[in-house]
C-alpha cells in the first residue's frame, strides 16, 4: 500500500512501489489526463508536476513520492470550472487531437508557478521536452503567453485567430 | 540566433474572412466545443478505457527476423512467471483469425499479413506471440522471456537491395482500376521533350517516414457473451467493425467499435490493424477484458508508414517558359505480400498546362511491412518531385519561379480536359507571395545574406482532391432547442464535433450550445473513413439534409389551418433564434412548434450521396466501405483545392544548421466552416511539411531490413522551439459544384509542396540543389559559402 497526495487530497493505492506514477494515476485513481505516449521520457504527453516540477510520470515510481504534492491536470480545473492556464488553451485553441495537451499544460504551469512573465526564449526553453505530433505548436505558445503575466500585448493577439 | 527567430508574428489573416451568418453557425470562428473536455483530462480516448473493472493486459512479442520461419517457441519460462494467464502464437491462432483483405483491395485491412496464421515472418517486427498477464509488468516480463528459434533469410530492406522484385504498378491494379486507378497519359511527351529548348531531368528522392500519433497503438476488447465491444482510436469505425467480423467470422452486429476520441492519427489508424482481432480473439479465450498497450517502437512495425519513394522528372518547356512536356516516374517501396501503392501521378500530370503528359508507377517489394496512408500519401512525395523540378525549371529558363507557375496555370486539366470546378491557385500565390515579401527576393542563389546565415526563400504549389463520401446522420430536436447529432464520424482533432455542431446550430437556428454531438461510434449511422480530407464535406452536408428534413416537418406543422403560422407557404418558413418564422416575420415558439407536429421530439434520418458516387454507395458504407468521390476521378469535372507554400530557410555558413523562421502559405478551399479549426489544419500541415523536409525519416538498417531510429528521441519531429513563425491565409473562394455547402476539404492541403518549398529555399540559399529528403547539416556541408 502506497500513500499518495494527489490534487491535495491523500489517496491509498495497492500498488508495489516501483509502479510508474502514471500507471496509478490512470488505473488506480482513474485520473486519465496524464497520457501515456511513449513510456521512456520522450514525449511528455504524461508530464506531471511534483511539489511544482515537471515530472514524466511515466518514468516516475510511486515509492519515491510519499509525501510530496502531486499535481495533475485535473488538479487545476474541472470542464465546468477551467482554471486560468486551461481557459488560455481553450481561449487561444491550442487543443487539437488534444493527446498532448494535459501533458504541455502541466509543464506550462510549472514554468509560470515560479516565473509569471517568461520571455519567449524561456517559454521555448523549458517547453522543449514535450512533443505535439498536430502541429498546435503557435497554438500552445500563444495560450501560455496569454496566460501569464506578461504586460506586453502577446502576439496572439495580433493574428485574430 | 537572435535573426532565426525572426520577426514575430503568429498566424496573421491577410484578407477578410467569409461574413459569419450566425454566432456560432457556418463560417463563424468558434473555440472548439471538445476545448474544455481536452485541458481538463475529462476527454477519453481509447487508450482510456479499460474494458471493466478487471482486465488482463496484452503485450506482444515481435520478430527479430525480417525474413523466414519461426521453428521454435519455448514458453516454459514465460508461462512459469506469476500473474501470466495466456499465451497466443501460430501454432493455438492459424486460420481462427482470418487474414482479411487490405484497403486497396476493397477490404479494411493495412495489411493481409496475418502475423500469427503461420510460421512465416514476413517482415521486422512483426507480432509472433501476444502474452496476456494479470498486470501490464508480468505481460511484459513474460514476452521477454519467450525463447523463439527462427530459421532465418537474407532479407531486401528497400530500393537497390538484392531479390527486391520491381512491377508495374498498372499490371498489378486490376481492383484500382475499377476504382479509376489509371495512368495518366496525353499526347507524345517523349518526342516533345526531345524537342524541348529547355529541359530538366533529375531524379528526387523521399524517406520512410512513420505517422507516430502521440497516442500509441492500443486497443482494448471485450465481450459480453457474443457480443463483443472493441475500443480503439479509429478513423473508420465501421470499416473496422466489419473487417473485426470478417476476421472473427462474427456478424457485424456483434461488434461495437467506440472511439470518442482519438489521440492523433494521420492516416495510421484507418485501416485495421492485425492486432486487433487477436486482442479480441484473447479476451474470448479468456473471458476477460483484455488490454494492450502496444509499445512505440512496435508501433513502427505493426501498423504502416509512409514508404520511401523514388522519382524521376522530365520537363520541357519552350524559352518563354511553357511547358511542352512533362514525365513523371515513380518507385515505391512495400511489402513482399501486399500492392500498396500511393500512386500520385494522379495530382502531378494535372497541376499545369501541358500538351504532352506521361507517368509511369512502379512498386517494388521487399521484405518490409505494409506501408499504409499518412497525411497527404500520394501528394506528399509526388509533388515534392514535381515542384522541385519545377523550380529547376525556372532557373535553367531564367524565370521568377512564381511567374513560372502562372505561365502554365490553367483552368482545366491537361489529360482529358476537363474543368476544374474552381482553382484559386495564382490567386494563392499572389496573396502568400505579398504577405511573405517575395518581391523582394534577388534571384541569384547565395545572394542574401545575414552576418553568418545564408538566407534561401522558396515557394511550391499544393493540390489536393475534393473528396466527399456516402454519410448518414440522425438529427433529434427537442422543444426546448435542445439538439442531438449522432454520426459515426471521427474527431481528429480536426474539429469535426464542432463544425457539426455549427452546422445543425445554423440549419436548426439554436444557439451552439444547445447542439450535443455525438461521434466515434458503431451505435451510431455511419460515415466515411476520416481520410482523403472528406469529413467536413461529407458529414456537414449530411447534418445539413437532416435538418432541412426537420424544418420541413416544422413547416408543415405550423402552416396547416389553425396552427401557429396558417396560411404561410411552408417552402419559406426558417428556423432562427430557437424559433419558427415565416416570410412576413411572423414568429412561432419551437415549442408549440413540435407540439403542433403530435411529437415529443422531431426527429430526422438523413444519407447522402455525393456527386460521382455510385447508387450503392450507402448500402457499401454500411459495410464499411468509404468510397469517396471526386479529385481527378470523376467523369465530367475535375475538383481539386490549391495552395501556395513560401517558406524563409537559414543556413548558418559555419555550422551549416538549417532553420525555417518562416513559413507563409495561402489555401483556397471552398466555403470555411470555421476558421479557427481550418486555420489549425492548415497550420499543422505547414508544420508537418517543414517536419517532412528538415526533420522526419526512419532510418533502416539495411542488412537487417529493420528500423533503428523507432522512438521519439531518435525519429525527429519539431519541438515549440523550431517553429517561430508561421502564416496561414485563407484565399476566398466559393465553389458550389463541389458541394451543397462548397466544402473542399483542409486536413491535407497545408502539408503538400512544403517540402519542396524548403528544398527550393535551400537552393536558393547556397546554390546546392537537394534531391533527397529530409536535407540536413551534413547534406549542406559541401555547400561553398557565398563571397
Amino acid at each position: 500500500m502506497v500513500e499518495l497526495k494527489v490534487n491535495g487530497a491523500v489517496r491509498q493505492v495497492d500498488a508495489a512501489p516501483e509502479t510508474p506514477l502514471l500507471y496509478v494515476l490512470r488505473e488506480d485513481l482513474q485520473l486519465n489526463g496524464a497520457k501515456f505516449g511513449c513510456g521512456l521520457g520522450q514525449c511528455g504527453a504524461c508530464t506531471v508536476a511534483i511539489d511544482g516540477a515537471p515530472a514524466f510520470s511515466c518514468l516516475l515510481p510511486v515509492g519515491l513520492l510519499a509525501g510530496r504534492e502531486i499535481t495533475t491536470v485535473e488538479g487545476l480545473g474541472s470542464p465546468d470550472k477551467p482554471g486560468p492556464l486551461q481557459q488560455a488553451f481553450i481561449d487561444e485553441q491550442a487543443a487539437q487531437c488534444g493527446y498532448c495537451i494535459a501533458g504541455m499544460v502541466m509543464r506550462a504551469h510549472t514554468l509560470l508557478a515560479r516565473n509569471p512573465s517568461p520571455t519567449d526564449d524561456e517559454i521555448l526553453e523549458h517547453m522543449s521536452p514535450n512533443l505535439c505530433r498536430c502541429g498546435a505548436h503557435m497554438r500552445i505558445v500563444a495560450a501560455i503567453r496569454r496566460a501569464s503575466s506578461r504586460k506586453e500585448a502577446s502576439r496572439s493577439q495580433r493574428g485574430a485567430l | 540566433m537572435a535573426n532565426a527567430q525572426g520577426p514575430e508574428t503568429t498566424g496573421t489573416v491577410a484578407p477578410p474572412l467569409p461574413t459569419p451568418r450566425k454566432t456560432g453557425g457556418i463560417g463563424a470562428a468558434t473555440p472548439r466545443v471538445d476545448g474544455r473536455a481536452k485541458v481538463t483530462g475529462a476527454a477519453r480516448y481509447g487508450s482510456d478505457f479499460f474494458g471493466g473493472p478487471d482486465p488482463a493486459y496484452a503485450f506482444l512479442a515481435t520478430s527479430a527476423i525480417a525474413r523466414g520461419r519461426i521453428t521454435e517457441i519455448d514458453d516454459s519460462d514465460a508461462r512459469a512467471l506469476p500473474g501470466v494467464i495466456d499465451i497466443l502464437t501460430h501454432r493455438n491462432v492459424g486460420d481462427r483469425v482470418k487474414p482479411g483483405k487490405t484497403f486497396s483491395d476493397k477490404g479494411y485491412m493495412g495489411t493481409s499479413i496475418a502475423p500469427l496464421a503461420s510460421d512465416r515472418v514476413w517482415h521486422d517486427g512483426q507480432i509472433v506471440a501476444v502474452v496476456v498477464a494479470d498486470s501490464y509488468e508480468a505481460a511484459r516480463d513474460a514476452a521477454r522471456r519467450l525463447r523463439v528459434s527462427y530459421a532465418d533469410e537474407t532479407p531486401s530492406a528497400s530500393f537497390d537491395s538484392p531479390g527486391t522484385e520491381t512491377v508495374s504498378a498498372e499490371s498489378k491494379s486490376k481492383e484500382g482500376e475499377k476504382a479509376g486507378q489509371e495512368k495518366p497519359k496525353v499526347g507524345d511527351a517523349p518526342r516533345a521533350f526531345e524537342a524541348a529548348p529547355v529541359k530538366i531531368d533529375q531524379h528526387y528522392e523521399t524517406p520512410t517516414q512513420h505517422h507516430n500519433p502521440i497516442e500509441l497503438f492500443t486497443t482494448t476488447c471485450a465481450w459480453d457473451g457474443d457480443q463483443l465491444t472493441v475500443w480503439e482510436s479509429s478513423q473508420n469505425v465501421y470499416g473496422y467493425q466489419n473487417g473485426l467480423a470478417e476476421q472473427l467470422g462474427l456478424e457485424p452486429s456483434q461488434i461495437r467499435v467506440v472511439s470518442p476520441f482519438i489521440g492523433g492519427a494521420f492516416g495510421s489508424r484507418g485501416s485495421l490493424t492485425q492486432r486487433t482481432a487477436l486482442i479480441a480473439l484473447a479476451s474470448k479465450r479468456i473471458g476477460r477484458p483484455v488490454v494492450l498497450e502496444a509499445t512505440r517502437q512496435q508501433g513502427f512495425t505493426i501498423a504502416t508508414y509512409r514508404a520511401e519513394t523514388r522519382h524521376r522528372i522530365r520537363l520541357g518547356a519552350d524559352q518563354s517558359g511553357k511547358l511542352t512536356a512533362l514525365i513523371h516516374e515513380g518507385w515505391e517501396v512495400t511489402s513482399r505480400k501486399d500492392e500498396y501503392k500511393v500512386a500520385g501521378t494522379d495530382a502531378s500530370t494535372r497541376l499545369y498546362a501541358c500538351p504532352n503528359i506521361d507517368s509511369d508507377v512502379s512498386i517494388v517489394h521487399a521484405d518490409r511491412n505494409t506501408p499504409g496512408f499518412m497525411r497527404s500519401p500520394p501528394e506528399v512525395p509526388y509533388l515534392f518531385a514535381l515542384e522541385s523540378a519545377m523550380d529547376e525549371l525556372a532557373y535553367a529558363a531564367k524565370i521568377d519561379p512564381v511567374e513560372l507557375r502562372r505561365i502554365n496555370d490553367t483552368d482545366r486539366e491537361p489529360i482529358k480536359g476537363l474543368p476544374y470546378t474552381s482553382r484559386s491557385l495564382m490567386k494563392c500565390f499572389d496573396t502568400a507571395g505579398q504577405a511573405f515579401g517575395w518581391s523582394r527576393r534577388s534571384a541569384q542563389p547565395g545572394s542574401m545574406r545575414d552576418g553568418d546565415w545564408m538566407i534561401g526563400w522558396g515557394c511550391a504549389s499544393t493540390m489536393y482532391p475534393t473528396q466527399v463520401g456516402p454519410a448518414a446522420a440522425r438529427v433529434t430536436l427537442r422543444p426546448d432547442g435542445a439538439v442531438r447529432v449522432q454520426t459515426a464520424a471521427h474527431d481528429i482533432g480536426t474539429g469535426a464535433y464542432t463544425v457539426i455542431a455549427q452546422t445543425a446550430a445554423d440549419r436548426l437556428g439554436v444557439p451552439l450550445d444547445k447542439v450535443h454531438v455525438e461521434l466515434g461510434d458503431t451505435a451510431l449511422p455511419p460515415a466515411p473513413v476520416a481520410g482523403g480530407s472528406n469529413t467536413t464535406a461529407s458529414v456537414c452536408n449530411v447534418v445539413a439534409k437532416a435538418c432541412d428534413e426537420i424544418r420541413r416537418k416544422l413547416a408543415a406543422a405550423v402552416t396547416v389551418s389553425g396552427g401557429p403560422l396558417d396560411g404561410a407557404d411552408p417552402g419559406r418558413i426558417t428556423l432562427i433564434n430557437a424559433s419558427v418564422m415565416d416570410d412576413q416575420g411572423r414568429m412561432a415558439s419551437l415549442k408549440d412548434a413540435v407540439a403542433k407536429t403530435g411529437h415529443g421530439a422531431v426527429e430526422a434520418y438523413a444519407e447522402n450521396i455525393p456527386h460521382g458516387a455510385p447508387p450503392t454507395a450507402m448500402q457499401n458504407l454500411y459495410k464499411g466501405q468509404s468510397a469517396l468521390a471526386g479529385g481527378a476521378k470523376l467523369k465530367d469535372r475535375i475538383q481539386f483545392a490549391f495552395g501556395a507554400q513560401f517558406v524563409e530557410v537559414r543556413i548558418n555558413a559555419r555550422t551549416r544548421e538549417i532553420r525555417a523562421p518562416r513559413i507563409v502559405g495561402a489555401y483556397a478551399g471552398g466555403t470555411i466552416v470555421n476558421p479557427l479549426t481550418a486555420k489549425s489544419q492548415l497550420m499543422g500541415g505547414q508544420i508537418w511539411g517543414v517536419s517532412s523536409a528538415l526533420h522526419e525519416a526512419t532510418e533502416i538498417d539495411r542488412r537487417f531490413a529493420r528500423y533503428y531510429n523507432d522512438d521519439l528521441a531518435e525519429y525527429l519531429i519539431p519541438v515549440n522551439a523550431d517553429i517561430t513563425e508561421v502564416q496561414t491565409i485563407f484565399v476566398p473562394e466559393e465553389d458550389h459544384q463541389v458541394n451543397e455547402l462548397g466544402i473542399k476539404g483542409l486536413g491535407e492541403l497545408g502539408n503538400v509542396g512544403l517540402n519542396a518549398a524548403v528544398a527550393n529555399a535551400v537552393f536558393h540559399a547556397t546554390g546546392v540543389r537537394i534531391r533527397k529528403l529530409p536535407i540536413r547539416i551534413e547534406s549542406v556541408l559541401d555547400a561553398p559559402v557565398p563571397t
